[in-house]
């Protein structure tokens, strides 16, 4: 399929991950009785057309394919299914994917609207190795935060199932909720510590750019704010015990937030477009 | 050369007349060497469990006449002289091979799906095999049983789940707990499910008991035997800031435990993960402390609901089991002739 373009093959990518994401319904009802391979085979799958699509854009600029909403998009995805595949590779946790995979289908649909992915300029405008490293940590950033929602979505189903009695809550390879309670944790700090030498570049590219260190921008203003949350979320936790159920929800509510905002902050920056 | 198969189970007869059957282990060498010596069998097994009392026999004898001699044999050797009324089965092949392959696999057990008579099993061929008293017909049924039971073990979830409360407890609080080695128990009434429970999660690695009873000595008893400690029963609430996992089990008519007194506890444990087992009736924890936080609250109707939904996947599993061990009892009848003796005599332990 050497004619196919870098969109056609993560259009590839995404229905692989749409399959695993109708599949991981039928493992659901089964309540994650057994590993998984097939579901594991098909993000296996979707992630090789989804690593050709990256590669072909990025060859295509000779840098890291950050340039455009699509392509943090198509990074921030990349992230979590390349996670994913590494987790799974412990056939306990391959069930992973049955929450990864609705994620990746939903914004990967979303990724390929065509607004998001305009036709590139000859030469991207931030073409500086410091513009590459911010995009990239800060994008790697919202993978770590992508995955921690995920094992706060595991940890409320495996928690509403034990506090009902559900059947399934010991049938199930979900691991024990204090696992996905530190996960949660672990993901959220890594994320945390991305954002932050990832925001920390940011006064270098504006003093290249506008020559000043600060400038108003609500992409910034926003990422600040996103910081701030996930700040709390962690100090709340560490700090006030604040964890269990509410923690979960903070991961899930903070990165849905992430998502529902990022393209329309995204928009309306000076600054990153 | 057939296989055949006399004896009595839980199916057949109640324990007190299976206990007059039984045969210690001691004297089952010779037991087998004066059934060989009567010509009746050319080779023979005995299993003898609480459940169970057989005799597996390879005889060139017609079917009648082999199980009229065995009968004669088990009823004169315990000297039993009561009228028999159905409690002694008889099984001749194929039927014998797949009764064997269903013991193996814990098909026929009382508790379904057990694993223990396997190892019971193993244990009869391998005192048969070290006294010769086996030889070629049933080396090879045994090993087939043994292989049988593996392949029903890893194919089908007939072994699947725990079917008894103690165990279902520690299942859940593997479904909580990472790990079960730095969690601290405590036992509120020296009840026997309780002390069950206690030492299932002390098997699977729970780091320290906590004993706590009216009767302060029983409570030191228990404590003793648990390898844990006793605090009086009153002062119980000042060791919970420690405790991950509660069982509780007193015989008193009200709660010993509600909301009102967990949810500053609570706040004192950091909200920690807490599993509270309530297997008292009338029940010792009020049910409102499950919409805590981080509080899962189990009483003995819950943890025997998912035994009995272990119990019924099991059940469920039963066809499939039956149908792999018709098609292997199949396949040893289909076989050619068996190997050599020696060949045969190798212990089965080494294959499992």
């Amino acid at each position: 399929m050497p004619s196919l373009t870098d969109r056609s093959y993560f259009v590839l990518a995404v229905v692989l991950y749409g399959t695993s994401m109708v599949y991981s319904v039928f493992l659901w009802r089964r309540g994650f009785r057994k590993d998984n391979r097939i579901n594991y085979c098909l993000l296996l799958g979707g992630c090789f057309f989804h690593t050709v699509a990256m590669l072909k854009r990025g060859f295509s600029f000779e840098r890291c394919p950050v340039n455009n909403l699509y392509e943090a998009i198509t990074f921030v995805l990349w992230t979590i299914v390349a996670s994913y595949l590494l987790i799974g590779l412990w056939s306990r946790l391959r069930f992973l994917g049955a929450f990864a995979s609705p994620i990746l289908f939903a914004v990967g649909v979303f990724a390929l609207f065509p607004e998001l992915d305009p036709p590139s300029r000859d030469r991207p405008e931030f073409a500086t190795s410091w513009a590459s490293i911010h995009a990239s940590l800060i994008l790697l950033s919202y993978g770590a935060f992508g995955l921690g929602s995920i094992a706060g979505l595991m940890y409320l189903s495996q928690e509403h199932d034990l506090k009902f009695h559900k059947l399934r809550a010991v049938f199930s390879l979900m691991p024990p909720i204090e696992r996905l309670e530190k996960a949660i944790n672990g993901l959220l700090f890594t994320g945390f510590i991305l954002l932050t030498v990832g925001l920390a570049v940011s006064p270098f590219l504006l003093k290249q750019k506008y020559g000043v260190l600060f400038k108003y921008d609500p992409k910034l203003v926003w990422s600040l704010f996103i910081w701030a949350v996930y700040l709390g979320l962690l100090v709340m936790r560490w700090r006030f015990a604040q964890g269990g159920r509410r923690f979960a929800w903070g991961a899930i509510g903070t990165f849905a937030f992430v998502l529902l905002t990022f393209w329309g902050v995204n928009l309306f920056s000076p600054a990153h477009n | 050369m057939a296989i055949v198969v006399i004896g009595l189970s839980h199916h057949s007869s109640p324990v007190t007349v299976r206990e007059r059957f039984s045969f210690p282990e001691a004297s089952i060498p010779a037991a087998l060497q004066k059934l060989r010596e009567s010509g009746i069998a050319s080779e023979a097994v005995i299993l003898s469990t609480c459940n169970r009392v057989e005799i597996y026999a390879a005889t060139d004898f017609p079917d009648r006449d082999s199980f009229a001699a065995l009968e004669k044999f088990l009823l004169e050797h315990h000297n039993y002289r009561e009228p028999i009324q159905g409690e002694i089965y008889t099984l001749t092949q194929p039927k014998s091979l797949e009764h064997l392959f269903k013991v193996a696999c814990g098909l026929d057990s009382m508790v379904l799906g057990e694993t223990e008579i396997l190892g019971q099993l193993k244990k009869a061929y391998e005192l048969a095999l070290q006294h010769k008293h086996t030889g070629s017909r049933l080396n090879k049924a045994f090993q087939k049983a043994f292989n049988v039971a593996k392949h029903v073990r890893t194919e089908t979830n007939i072994q699947r789940g725990s079917i008894s409360v103690g165990s279902v407890a520690v299942e859940l609080a593997e479904k909580i707990f990472t790990s079960l080695s730095d969690r601290q128990v405590m036992v509120i009434g020296a009840g026997e499910t309780s002390e069950k429970t206690a030492r299932a999660l002390l098997s699977r690695g729970a780091h320290s008991i906590i004993v706590s009873n009216r009767s302060h000595e029983r409570a030191v008893a228990l404590a003793a035997e648990l390898g844990g400690r006793a605090v009086h029963f009153d002062e119980w609430g000042g060791e919970f800031e420690k405790i991950d996992i509660v069982i509780s089990s007193t015989s008193a008519p009200h709660y010993v435990l509600d909301r009102v007194r967990l949810d500053p506890l609570m706040h004192r444990r950091k909200n920690r993960p807490l599993l509270l087992i309530d297997i008292a009736v009338p029940r010792d924890i009020e049910p409102e402390v499950n919409f805590l936080d981080n509080v899962y609250l189990y009483n003995i109707d819950d943890l025997q609901a998912i035994a009995d939904d272990y119990l019924k996947q099991r059940r469920e599993e039963i066809s499939r089991c039956e149908e792999i061990i018709r098609q292997k009892a199949r396949d040893i009848l289909s076989a050619g002739p068996a190997r050599t003796a020696s060949a045969e005599r190798k212990p089965a332990f080494g294959h499992e």
